[in-house]
């Protein structure tokens, strides 16, 4: 069984990748995903684009309620910020999405930093309850600008690869004998995003904002008398959070292509994510990108499955979907508060003391 | 003033089933530490039962009874399943939990009634007017303020002379302490889930009559009430009815004369103008009115 190498040097503590065998299954990992769009059938290629974004938005809650402990209702309003700026953009003004992502990240932390002062003065459920605020103003004033946002009928949400250039479109190259669609390409352009993000929060979370962030969590008060900079650790957290959400609600509105107000910024959207990261394990960047996956396939599966029972086949299948992530979500608060980070970690210790108990 | 005046009645009314609300969240905060968010359920299964109930020839005040014991013991039943096992755990945990609790509630209620609208049946003339200083008021708001100000007397007199009343008292300043004199502080949780899903059953009530509706959306009062229970402070109840007959009024002022003033951003603009004051209150009071204040140790 491998272990872990001892750590004699720095660096080692350094590296992402500390084994050998963690280097060879990252590897594969990567190759898979790689692979996976050009095998997968359209349900299931769109299911997985689904899952990338959802992964940016997960990752930029935990940074926030996971890593830095503010519990936040407000996700659905930074996702709404972002999908309609990438809608505004790329429909009124032409602009390819590349420079999309930053604008419509920057757009969202700036609104998120603007939540940065009532943080410092509130915690818990007051700050939860002020960022369901959020949710609120920021569904009031798109609603009020209909001519800009399209107002209840809702808008179309280009991705242009160039200044007012051809939408993302098939293209004439064949990789594996797969042409490369559109829908493919947004995968590709997705994953990249959310590689990024995932690499992103790892390293944040070893660097010393990440270290202020953990104590911030668990004590603010302690962290301060430590000379911990809480003002400053929960701009960061709010500010972070909120580009990553802003990004992942730019990707939110590519992916689905039209938004409408009432269906992005809502309560719903908010507890969504706050779902992926309690069924993932809080406090882990492994757990977002696992809450997502779970997420997105168990919900899938939820639909097809729970459509089969006599009585729950009268159900919407939106309705389906959200009382299985109820039923999931209260069991996973209940008997595995770590998540299915939690379950892993069981799993691998089982193993890694094998045969023994303990 | 005679548009003041309509919008101060109107405001009442509104506010008073705010206070409503408001109350059952705190009776449950104070008692178990937990934010109800399927508050706004229970208000939504008291108005769809009583409707049926009404509709199906139980006299109307028997009807309310009913209503407001079975809603009351639906929130006993969910204390004892689903939260019981949390006890212990972050509020955040808590949070999480009775969202998705409402999610589920939700889900059953639109099952059980269908999302149809329909409207709630009254004993007096739906549409009814009555004259006050000048100003016109339908028999509905009359009727949803006395029916809180009995409610919130007998509330009243419940937590300051009755033995349950005492004991929800000491669990709310100290739960360890109160189980350590002998308080069923397991009880307390029951009958104080059983007060605030009967006090949201008759909010829902008053809710849904005339000139409102009672239909799937109903639930989002929940949302609305809020701003009532942070201003007013989450751990007293002076401070939920104080906030809630302030949040109606405050909100039907600002439908009338805000909302003018803002040209196509006013456009409904009151709905969220609750959470604009919040906002702003609480930056200058961060535990509402009468909240209480955590003292911060290391």
């Amino acid at each position: 069984m491998p272990t872990k190498p001892l750590s004699v040097r720095y660096e080692d503590d350094l590296r992402l990748f500390a084994s050998r065998w963690r280097q060879a299954g990252t590897a594969l990992l990567v190759l898979a995903v790689l692979v996976y769009p050009l095998r997968a059938s359209s349900l299931w290629l769109t299911l997985g684009t689904e899952i990338l974004v959802f992964v940016v938005g997960a990752v930029g809650l935990m940074i926030l309620t996971g890593f830095t402990g503010q519990i936040s209702l407000g996700h659905a309003a930074f996702i709404g910020i972002g999908g309609y700026t990438a809608a505004i953009l790329g429909g009124e003004f032409g602009i390819p999405f590349w420079l999309v992502i930053p604008a419509a990240g920057l757009l969202s932390a700036a609104v998120g930093l603007a939540v940065g002062p009532f943080a410092l003065r509130l915690r818990g459920l007051y700050l939860a309850i002020v960022t369901l605020g959020l949710v609120f103003l920021v569904a009031h004033v798109l609603r009020s600008f209909p001519e800009w946002t399209g107002g209840l009928s809702g808008i179309s949400v280009p991705m242009l690869w160039w200044f007012d250039g051809p939408v993302v479109s098939a293209a004439q190259t064949e990789i594996l004998g797969t042409p490369l669609s559109a829908a493919i390409q947004k995968f590709y352009i997705f994953l990249v995003l959310a590689v990024i993000a995932v690499l992103f929060a790892t390293n944040l979370r070893r660097s010393h904002t990440g270290r202020a962030m953990a104590a911030v969590r668990d004590r603010d008060v302690a962290a301060a008398v430590m000379g911990v900079d809480v003002a400053r650790t929960k701009y960061v957290a709010f500010g972070v959070s909120s580009f990553l959400a802003g990004v992942a609600g730019a990707m939110f509105g590519w992916e689905a292509q039209f938004l409408t107000i009432d269906a992005t910024v809502n309560l719903i959207i908010s507890i969504e994510f706050i779902a992926i990261i309690v069924i993932g394990g809080i406090g882990t960047v492994v757990g977002a990108v696992l809450g997502a996956v779970a997420f997105v396939v168990l919900g899938q599966l939820a639909d097809a499955l729970l459509g089969e029972l006599p009585l729950l086949s009268e159900l919407s299948s939106a309705q389906r979907r959200t009382s299985f992530q109820a039923i999931l979500v209260a069991i996973f608060l209940i008997v595995e508060p770590f998540g299915l980070y939690g379950i892993w970690l069981r799993i691998k210790f089982y193993f890694m003391a094998w045969p023994f108990r303990y | 003033m005679q548009t003041f005046l309509q919008l101060l009645f109107s405001g009442l009314a509104l506010g008073s089933i705010y206070a409503l609300v408001a109350l059952g969240f705190v009776v449950i905060y104070r008692s178990s530490q937990v934010f109800n968010f399927a508050h706004g359920e229970f208000v939504m299964l008291g108005a769809f039962l009583m409707i049926s109930l009404v509709r199906g020839g139980v006299w109307w005040i028997v009807a309310l009874l009913i209503t407001m014991v079975v809603t009351g013991a639906v929130g006993m039943g969910v204390e004892r399943s689903v939260l019981r096992p949390m006890i212990g755990r972050p509020v955040f945990v808590t949070v999480i939990v009775t969202i998705f609790v409402g999610a589920l509630m939700r889900v059953a209620i639109n099952l059980i009634w269908g999302g149809t609208e329909r409207g709630m049946p009254t004993p007096w003339d739906n549409t009814g007017v009555m004259e006050i200083l000048g100003a016109r008021v339908l028999f509905n708001s009359v009727a949803a303020i006395v029916a809180t100000a009995v409610v919130l007397i007998g509330f009243y007199l419940l937590f300051q002379r009755s033995r349950i009343g005492v004991g929800m008292r000491a669990t709310a300043s100290d739960q360890e302490v109160a189980l350590g004199l002998g308080i069923p502080v397991g009880r307390v949780f029951g009958f104080s889930w059983f007060l605030a899903g009967s006090l949201a059953a008759l909010a829902g009530v008053f809710l849904g009559m005339f000139p409102r509706i009672v239909d799937g959306n109903i639930w989002l009062i929940a949302l609305v009430a809020f701003p009532a229970v942070l201003i007013g402070g989450l751990e007293s109840p002076l401070g939920a009815v104080i906030g809630g007959f302030a949040l109606g009024v405050v909100q039907l002022l600002a439908q009338g004369y805000v909302n003018p003033l803002l040209g196509t951003f006013g456009n409904n603009f009151h709905q969220v103008f609750p959470y604009v004051v919040m906002i702003g209150f609480l930056m200058f009071k961060p535990y509402g009115l009468f909240g209480t204040h955590e003292v911060e140790r290391v």
